[in-house]
């Protein structure tokens, strides 16, 4: 690049709809210099922490990224948090334009009583732990009974991993810790509760389908009415003859979770109360506060067009919140690029790395030894600490 | 050899494996590569190799680029007889009963309005051990030894 580079833009957060939109603008203007930050050292975001450990060919975006790193000549820098190691003006300083894509990281809340007895967990963190965050400390036990709580993807995909026998979980990623607590739990019963009737339920008829192939469950569903979701249920329903049981139940709005010490029922605002021993809530994501991007959104001259102030830019969930899938995002990105792209003058120069960051060669180290530390029947076993990481990045020899 | 490259994709994946298979028959070969969301049925053309690849979105469909080509195919009913296409279709076989179902309804979409199918259609799995692009390069080349003598004919 050097003399070459003719304008450099920061993106912050390198999940997937920073990485699409690095992509989008350097397809476009392969003479800029593109730098994606991170807070953690590894790049990826929710490919990596989101998509559930057996949807290892959802996680095969990756391989665009990576050419994004290899061949498009964007620089990685992780460990970096924006608002806290540099401050976002003087990230703005230092760039001619600044993107921020750095998602929705806190799990929305209920906000009816009991929800902060133990036994009641978000979908993130859970999300989190079973993939092996280093910000993710193992949830309470689970139990016998598990109400889960939403009526979305990620709930199905909490459902999925609790119901899935071991064979299952073949060529996976998920760690021996995050299989041992979900077997330690022993789940006989998941309920999943939905506020609305079926026909509005967001999951996909795809992921409803693979529900019915688990061999140890047995699906109860009563879904009415019409769309994809509702239909998938109904194909479903009935099926299997497994130990475990899962039953949906639609109309269903908690008012509230009981019990002494730890969750025992969850009372619906029908006045049902449906005993259980933990509460799974997947019923979205709020952003975490250091970016202020309530404040930012405030002030958004061009919030539409994913364009916050002149040279601020947001897109992914982080600007739209916590609704859209993957190549809705993609699509989304393309947008934003196309924009950011339009407003952008003659720019300057790269900036140099920042002090500390884990570049896109310590990423590699980092994945070459989780790739080559696979057990049997796994396909990665992810390293679940910022040290060890960082001791790996920087091409020491870290003992699994 | 006058060849086409035209894809379907929703994140990127097709996408980014037509570029990889139009760079790699590039230099012996007039290549270009495009969208399908970008193609017009009536823009086929008898002289050219149509090298199709797409993947396979939501519940064993064509992905959003592939899209408004169907629609489009299936309002202008173009006369494809004499064109001659390879199909490659990029699946998950977590999915397993809609595996590859975007390959498999591009491949009936292009017979059904008369297009002849050279060589056996090719699915790559996003859950196997294969790399895309170890499975397509061969295919392509098959798919253009196969074509040699046979564009332009009358199928």
């Amino acid at each position: 690049m050097g003399a070459a580079v003719s304008g450099a833009v920061a993106i912050v957060g390198a999940g997937p709809s920073g990485c699409f939109l690095a992509q989008a603008l350097l397809k476009a203007r392969p003479d800029l210099c593109v730098d994606l930050y991170d807070r953690l050292p590894v790049p990826y975001g929710l490919v990596r922490y989101g998509v559930a450990a057996d949807h290892q060919g959802t996680k095969a975006i990756i391989r665009q990224f990576e050419r994004l790193f290899e061949r498009q000549g964007a620089r990685f820098f992780g460990d970096v948090e924006i608002g806290r190691d540099i401050g976002l003006d003087a990230l703005r300083a230092r760039y001619d334009a600044v993107a921020l894509t750095a998602g929705l990281s806190e799990d929305r809340r209920l906000g009816v009583p009991g929800e902060d007895l133990p036994g009641v967990m978000g979908s993130g963190a859970v999300t989190r732990f079973l993939n092996d965050h280093p910000d993710a400390a193992e949830p309470g036990p689970l139990g016998r009974r598990v109400a889960v709580v939403g009526a979305g993807n990620v709930a199905i995909d909490i459902v999925r991993l609790l119901a899935k026998g071991p064979e299952e979980l073949e060529g996976s990623d998920l760690s021996a810790r995050a299989a041992g607590w979900i077997a330690a739990g022993g789940v006989e019963e998941i309920t999943l509760l939905a506020r609305g009737p079926a026909s509005s339920a967001k999951f996909d008829a795809v992921m409803v389908k693979e529900l019915g192939r688990l061999a140890g469950l047995r699906i109860e569903a009563e879904a009415e009415g019409e769309g994809p979701a509702a239909e998938a249920l109904r194909a479903v329903a009935g099926r299997g003859a497994g130990p475990k049981r899962l039953v949906f139940r639609f109309g269903a709005v908690p008012a509230a979770i009981e019990g002494e010490g730890r969750v025992a029922a969850l009372r619906l605002a029908s006045g049902e109360v449906i005993g259980c021993d933990a509460v799974v809530t997947a019923i979205g994501f709020e952003a975490g506060d250091n970016l202020g991007r309530d404040a930012l959104r405030a002030g958004a001259e061009d919030a539409g067009r994913g364009r916050l102030a002149p040279g601020l830019y947001a897109a992914g969930w982080f600007r739209r919140g916590p609704r859209g899938t993957i190549p809705e995002n993609r699509a989304e990105a393309q947008e934003v690029a196309a924009q950011l792209l339009a407003d952008l003058g003659p720019g300057r120069a790269a900036p140099p790395p920042p002090p500390g960051a884990v570049d896109y060669e310590g990423w590699r180290r980092i994945d070459a030894a989780e790739r080559a530390a696979a057990p049997s029947g796994r396909c990665r076993a992810k390293i679940g600490d910022r040290g060890a990481m960082r001791a790996l990045a920087a091409g020491e020899e870290v003992s699994p | 050899m006058k060849i086409v490259v035209l894809y379907g994709t929703e994140t990127g994946n097709a996408e980014m494996l037509a570029e990889d298979v139009a760079a790699e028959i590039g230099g012996a070969h007039d290549v270009s590569c495009r969208n399908l969301s970008d193609h017009a049925p009536g823009e086929f053309e008898p002289d050219a190799l149509y090298l199709l690849i797409t993947s396979t979105y939501g519940d064993g469909e064509l992905p959003a680029s592939a899209q408004p080509f169907a629609a489009r195919m299936a309002a202008e009913r173009p006369d494809l007889k004499g064109i001659h296409f390879a199909i490659f279709g990029l699946g998950d076989s977590e999915y397993h009963e809609t595996f590859n179902g975007g390959g498999k309804t591009l491949a009936a979409l292009m017979i059904a309005h008369g297009a002849a199918q050279i060589g056996e259609r090719v699915a790559h799995d996003a859950s196997g051990p294969d790399l895309a692009e170890d499975l397509a390069f061969p295919w392509a080349e098959e798919a253009i030894a196969l074509a040699e003598g046979r564009l332009g004919e009358a199928a």
